[in-house]
């Protein structure tokens, strides 16, 4: 292999070590940021607005997920149907145990037929066997023919996309690309020029081509491909030469083209909207057409597929997921992480985003998979998966797997303490995180002490050296007393007759020790609208574990928790919520970690609590309006709503917003996936910088908010209050105690 | 096992199909017109859609009536070499498609026989088809009972406007297929 210049993506495409990955985000915040954010927010707008349009997008999906579970359970079966398939249609099949078995047998098919030009789609598998080096050894030239691959090899990169590999490239750096290798005259200065250039410069290429080999979206058993794509390439590739070579991994078959349906319908919706691409070809080959020139030439057709790790995924109940993976990057551009940096930083070698590190992992080694690291279980991937990929559950596994490989030497003694079961090896920071239970009782009952030492000269580097909390980003106190305390003594009683709904305050962890107001003013809002509420008793429900993959302390808390919250529903009260992320535990994450009974039990009666008040008052804009007036709210009733991720992905954003507004507030909201906060991973020093640019989003779009005059900023979150203030220094309002200054005195 | 039923056909698109068949393909910038089914209508369209188009290269129909294409076949500028230089270098490809999808403004085109070349290698793609083949969604034709199962049983590209890019920057039309896609529809 020619050597990597140290400034390539490729120098930081392999991310075994932390390091590497820290370089590849201040390279990709440098360099590519602009391109990324703009391409996956496109495409990210494009999905949501297409999907707007399909009555049946969740039947589609529970489609989609059925079928891949269906296939994935008969593979071995599939794949000797499939094999009957191919060879009765005069085609060869080749299952390739490994990457070097799949690269020798393209390799030897090509070199059989004389080839010295191949044409090539667009694939992710045939990158991550590597085929084209594979075949520049035996002196065949490979032509990549998608603009995205060309422009990468060109470039030398690896893809930073499933879909649009090169979205990392503006057109002004393709522009200034292009001239400084190709050492051209004529202008390239427009999207025009340089297609017309890559398409006269390819089209020779496919006139001459000996060779075509492309990749495969979906394959049925039967012998039918679907391939999709948009400029023409891939069909060229499959017809022109006499030859065709597909490679796809052993994942993409299904039973039937019949069972095609629902992808047909999700795929291009799910990557940039489009109902269908340009092109997509529903094809059994070896195709039934004459090759041009010399017509009695027979066609050779090859089905290569890889396995490479597969059968051991399939084995695997985490990675088993990756396998109904269909590659349409709706992970990717939802991701507000991968909206920064893309997949040079967000990825490894071959695959990138949320799902990537369980590919590289698969498929590579678990090291590899390091990058999931920032994946922040925000969550907004999770809709949009077409299969029901729960993505930041299999980064949580795999950062639990990591963390054992990762045990913290000078950690060890407090590991000891801290962990729980299986847990106990974790790093160091992941403790610090993972565990606020135990900081956060300690800390309260050592206040004003714990926070007195923690303003301490020099306390900031100390935590800063040891778990990485950042010294730039500002630590909430520890409250004393706390909710539970406070509550004690403080009627809890519904402010009508008769009382519209019994509820218990679940007193969160992070509202307990770190909020206890927001607690009360929640109190005030619930009464006022008619709620009789209690204040439960504190438990740490795992989402601070689970965000730092302590599975085994996730799993513990959880079932006690769940306990708790179960004996209050017994007796007959909904479960408020005040902390959006622990909301979401409860309703969707809880599912990995209780009976499905128990868990439907508590998901139906957990609600965030201005869901809440819309519920018991029915939406009813007049008793709303009524009884939280924004008209009395002392600063003002202009204001500026962020929902928490979470809180979006559960459905408990929109009542807020529709509360907000029966109110009387003039909401603007924001259009961000996420703050860049997420729980923990904006307070740790290393993931600082991408934080606040993924901030920088949400920033911008306050200020052009309030172009015409500021307005209160408000939000749900602990954690993207703490951003809102970090990015726009002025302090925040949470919506309870936005909410509780309406109430009439 | 029930993953081989085909979806259900999805009643509640609320379309009428011709209409929103014509309007999602100008969407994705492809132009329509309608005729009457004859070969003097279709040979007429043809040279109103490519003007000034000097080498047209007509596939044969295999649903339509052949006849359909009689007058394409006798323009002027009709050739009928089948070498991929001759195919690269023409104006216009003139197929049939068997079937349109309406949510998608969609046409269906055979890829085998030399539909596959002519609808793809020159610059400019003309598709005729019937209306009476348009169906409601893409995955409509993965029905056993619809257009007598044509859609499971062959080789074929649903083609969505022209060959298109975003690889580049901005999105462009016209890369490595067509840069134009005209569609006649007859009755």
């Amino acid at each position: 292999m020619a050597t990597i210049a140290p400034d390539s993506p490729r120098a930081v495409a392999d991310k075994r070590s932390k390091r590497t990955l820290l370089k590849a985000i201040r390279m990709a915040l440098r360099v590519e940021s602009p391109a990324v954010r703009h391409n996956t927010q496109t495409f990210n707008r494009g999905r949501y607005a297409a999907f707007r349009e399909i009555p049946d997008y969740e039947e589609l999906k529970d489609r989609a997920r059925a079928i891949k579970e269906d296939a994935i359970e008969r593979l071995p079966e599939l794949l000797e149907k499939l094999e009957q398939s191919i060879r009765a249609r005069g085609g060869h099949f080749y299952l390739a145990p490994t990457r070097d078995d799949a690269t020798r047998y393209v390799a030897n098919v090509c070199s059989a037929a004389g080839a010295r030009l191949v044409v090539k789609g667009k694939s992710m598998t045939s990158e991550e066997v590597g085929i084209n080096h594979a075949l520049a050894e035996r002196g065949i030239e490979v032509a990549e023919t998608d603009l995205a691959e060309f422009i990468l090899q060109v470039a030398d990169e690896q893809p930073s996309h499933n879909v649009a590999p090169a979205m990392h490239y503006s057109r002004e750096r393709i522009t200034e690309l292009f001239h400084r290798v190709f050492k051209v005259d004529e202008p390239l200065d427009t999207g025009e020029d340089l297609t017309r250039f890559a398409r006269e410069k390819l089209r020779q290429k496919f006139l001459a081509a000996d060779a075509g080999i492309s990749g495969a979206n979906v394959i049925a058993a039967d012998g039918t491909l679907m391939l999709v794509e948009s400029e023409a390439n891939i069909r060229m590739t499959a017809l022109l030469p006499p030859l065709h070579i597909a490679i796809a991994g052993v994942e993409k078959v299904v039973p039937s083209r019949a069972d095609l349906a629902p992808f047909l319908e999700l795929l291009a919706r799910s990557f940039s909207g489009q109902p269908l691409t340009s092109y997509t070809s529903i094809i059994s080959p070896p195709l039934d057409a004459p090759v041009l020139g010399d017509r009695k030439q027979q066609r050779e057709f090859h089905l290569v597929l890889i396995d490479n790790g597969r059968t051991k995924m399939r084995q695997d109940p985490l990675l088993r997921e990756a396998l109904y993976c269909i590659r349409c990057s709706a992970c990717l551009n939802s991701c507000a992480n991968f909206q920064a940096v893309g997949g040079h930083a967000f990825g490894g070698e071959v695959y990138c985003g949320g799902i990537g590190g369980s590919w590289e992992a698969g498929t590579g080694a678990l090291e590899k998979a390091r990058f999931a690291e920032l994946c922040t279980g925000c969550s907004r991937c999770v809709n949009q998966c077409p299969v029901r990929i729960d993505i930041p559950w299999l980064n949580s596994g795999l950062r639990e797997r990591l963390n054992k490989e990762d045990a913290a030497k000078p950690g060890a003694l407090l590991a000891e303490i801290m962990g729980s079961g299986d847990d106990g090896a974790a790093p160091l920071q992941k403790l610090f995180f993972g565990r606020y239970d135990v900081f956060g009782k300690w800390g309260s009952r050592l206040a004003p002490l714990s926070n007195w030492m923690n303003r301490l000269p020099g306390a900031r580097g100390i935590l800063e050296g040891t778990v990485g909390l950042d010294h730039r980003r500002h630590v909430a106190q520890f409250a004393s007393p706390t909710l539970v305390d406070a509550a004690k003594g403080k009627s809890g009683r519904a402010r009508s007759v008769p009382v519209r709904a019994r509820a218990v305050l679940f007193p969160d962890i992070f509202t307990n020790y770190g909020a206890p107001l927001r607690g009360l003013a929640t109190m005030d809002v619930l009464c006022a609208a008619g709620v009789d509420v209690e204040v439960g008793e504190v438990s740490p429900d795992g989402r601070a574990a689970l965000s730092q993959g302590l599975i085994a302390t996730a799993t513990e808390q959880a079932r006690a928790c769940a306990k708790l919250l179960l004996a209050w529903i017994h007796d007959g009260r909904d479960v408020i919520v005040v902390e959006p992320s622990v909301l979401a535990m409860l309703r969707l994450d809880w599912r990995h970690f209780l009976p499905q009974e128990t868990f439907e039990k508590i998901r139906a009666r957990a609600y965030d609590p201005g869901e809440y008040v819309m519920k018991v008052l029915s939406g009813d804009v007049t008793q709303i309006r009524a009884i939280f007036d924004a008209a009395r709210h002392p600063k003002g009733t202009n204001i500026f709503y962020h929902s928490h991720c979470q809180q979006k992905t559960i459905g408990a954003a929109t009542p807020v917003e529709e509360l907000l507004r029966a109110a009387g507030f003039d909401v603007a909201t924001s259009l961000v996936e996420c703050c860049g906060m997420a729980g923990s991973f904006g307070y740790k020093k290393e993931y600082y910088e991408l934080s606040m640019a993924v901030g920088e989003d949400l920033f911008a779009q306050v200020r052009a908010a309030e172009s015409d005059g500021e307005r209160i900023l408000v939000a749900s979150g602990t954690s993207c209050l703490e951003q809102l203030q970090a990015g726009l220094g002025r302090p925040t309002v949470h919506t309870m105690e936005l909410l509780a200054g309406t109430l009439a005195r | 096992m029930h993953c081989s039923k085909p979806l259900p056909v999805c009643h509640n698109l609320g379309l009428d199909l011709v209409e929103e068949f014509t309007s999602r393909a100008r969407e994705v910038t492809a132009t329509v017109e309608c005729v009457p089914a004859s070969s003097e209508a279709i040979a007429a369209a043809v040279s109103r859609a490519a003007p000034n188009a000097k080498r047209l290269a007509v596939a044969e129909p295999r649903d339509l009536d052949p006849s359909l294409f009689s007058g394409c076949r006798q323009l002027a500028s009709a050739f009928s070499e089948r070498t991929k230089d001759a195919l690269a270098t023409a104006d216009v490809g003139l197929t049939e498609a068997f079937a349109c999808i309406a949510s998608t403004g969609s046409v269906c085109v055979a890829s085998d026989g030399e539909a596959a070349y002519i609808s793809l290698l020159p610059r400019m793609h003309i598709a005729v088809a019937r209306k009476s083949d348009i169906v409601a969604r893409p995955s409509d034709l993965l029905r056993p009972d619809v257009l007598g199962g044509k859609g499971l049983a062959r080789s074929f590209v649903y083609v969505t406007g022209p060959s298109a890019t975003a690889d580049m920057g901005p999105l462009v039309r016209g890369v490595h297929g067509p840069h134009k896609l005209h569609i006649i529809l007859v009755d």
